[in-house]
């Protein structure tokens, strides 16, 4: 059984379709690499997964069980096992790290603070942090947010974790930290869904990619398909401008 | 230019005056946070409210911004007796600041809560809060944070506009001050103690105010 299983997943803003009839499977412990044109539907993918994009039509099954979007009890259910990080890192910004990390679990789990707060260190030293757990967002650079912004995905312990570009807003020395970090995950089995435009990462790190086009899937297949021999002409397109810059 | 400052004439009565500072606290209290709490609902209907909640809504923050206080305060206090509603001085007093303030502080709090970032929102969202979380946790601590300034302001500027409250017979500050200056005809005395009275009340409500602003971001800072 695949850990999440999307079929014919339709997104539309308005009358205008911005996703059409997704499907796709993802398997446990996979890391999953999103690629393609922007507009295309990677991130509202992602947003639609996690419940902040209604769809339009489709079915999301995550751990074997039906997300009913229009449930709160089930949304709250998807928000148990998965996670997401944002590409602005959307830090509570009069919160300090370590109450960013740890107000989810403590104020949402009813977790004992001393048990959340001392994860929310151990989190923090291992995204390489340790050491900023009381200052605030606006005193760090973006990629140490982003680290912050990781840290709080997984100080929900989720299965599953969908990061929307997360390296995107970052400076290009800092985005090799946050990939590391992303790396490390993949070793441990967390299931990953990542939309990014770095290739040389993706290729690397994912055990398979989803090339995007217009509200669909275009293509799937193991970075070395995507990459060095697609089989659709969009996909070849792409690959094609990226490659050569 | 005859007159001559004789202080010692209104010795005996600088008590009474003085004592009138309580009423313009409370006054100014009482306006304040009723406003605020009415301004907040006000606020919400306007953003958040139905098509009809949030047209009248608009409408009470147009009639209040737009309408002078004493024009209200007359209207309330020797107006409305002609259709027979009889109201207490104190009654008219209130009435009026806490509309008039109502519809300034509604404005103030729509400002603050306009400005919180989608972005949060939606990490909130995803994290699992309740929409009572997100209001406790985000949304409620970025409005303190960024509406403290002008709502401290607006908070001296009621404490000297509760001075008009002497002109429909509130016995407050300005009020005894009439009332001595007409009884002694010390003007310039009693109206120079009351003008410094109101500058020390307003240089400790500012004090004060940064004080509490202090710790209510010390509270936003730490929230568990």
């Amino acid at each position: 059984m695949a850990h999440l299983e999307i079929s014919g997943l339709e997104v539309r803003y308005g009358a205008v379709p911005v996703l059409s009839g997704i499907d796709l499977a993802i398997e446990r412990g996979e890391l999953v690499g999103l690629v393609g044109p922007s507009g295309s539907g990677k991130s509202t993918l992602l947003r639609a997964l996690v419940g902040l994009v209604p769809p339009a039509a489709g079915r999301v099954v995550l751990e074997g069980k039906d997300v009913d979007y229009a449930s709160k009890t089930s949304l709250r259910g998807l928000r148990d096992h998965a996670a997401i990080v944002f590409q602005q890192y959307n830090l509570f910004q009069n919160m300090s790290v370590l109450d960013n990390i740890m107000v989810t679990p403590v104020k949402v789990r009813g977790r004992p603070k001393a048990e959340a707060e001392a994860e929310a260190r151990t989190l923090l030293s291992r995204v390489g942090l340790g050491g900023k757990e009381l200052a605030y967002p606006d005193q760090l650079s973006g990629g140490q947010q982003q680290r912050v912004a990781i840290a709080r995905a997984l100080a929900l312990k989720p299965a599953l974790i969908l990061l929307d570009e997360v390296t995107a807003a970052l400076d290009p020395e800092l985005v090799r930290d946050v990939l590391d970090v992303i790396k490390d995950l993949a070793g441990e089995g967390i299931t990953m869904l990542l939309v990014s435009h770095e290739m040389g990462f993706i290729r690397e790190a994912a055990h398979r990619v989803v090339m995007m086009d217009a509200g669909r899937v275009v293509e799937v297949g193991p970075p070395s398909q995507i990459f060095d021999a697609p089989t659709e002409e969009r996909t070849r397109a792409f690959m094609s401008k990226i490659i050569r810059h | 230019m005859n007159y001559s400052l004789q202080f010692g004439q209104i010795a005996a009565d600088v008590p009474y005056i003085l004592s009138g500072a309580w009423p313009t606290l409370w006054i100014t209290f009482v306006t304040f946070f009723a406003a605020a709490v009415l301004g907040l609902f006000i606020a919400m209907a306007r953003l958040k409210g139905g098509p009809l909640a949030s047209r009248l809504a608009g409408i009470w923050v147009t009639l209040t911004t737009n309408s002078p206080l004493f024009v209200v305060l007359f209207f309330l206090f020797n107006g409305l007796p002609n259709w027979g509603i009889l109201l207490s001085p104190i009654a008219a007093t209130l009435i009026a600041f806490i509309a008039i303030s109502s519809g300034y502080l509604a404005e103030i709090q729509r400002g603050g809560i306009q400005s919180v970032r989608q972005a949060e929102l939606d990490a909130a969202e995803t994290l699992g809060m309740s929409r009572l979380q997100i209001l406790r946790f985000v949304i409620a601590p970025h409005v303190i944070k960024t509406t403290y300034p002008a709502l401290s302001n607006f908070f001296i500027f009621t404490m000297l506009g509760t001075s008009m409250a002497s002109l429909v017979g509130v016995n407050e500050l300005t009020g005894r001050a009439i009332e001595v200056s007409s009884r002694t005809f010390r003007s310039i005395e009693v109206f120079s103690l009351v003008a410094v009275t109101y500058v020390v009340l307003s240089l400790f409500a500012s004090a004060a105010l940064a004080l509490v602003g202090r710790w209510l971001f010390r509270v936003n800072a730490r929230m568990i």
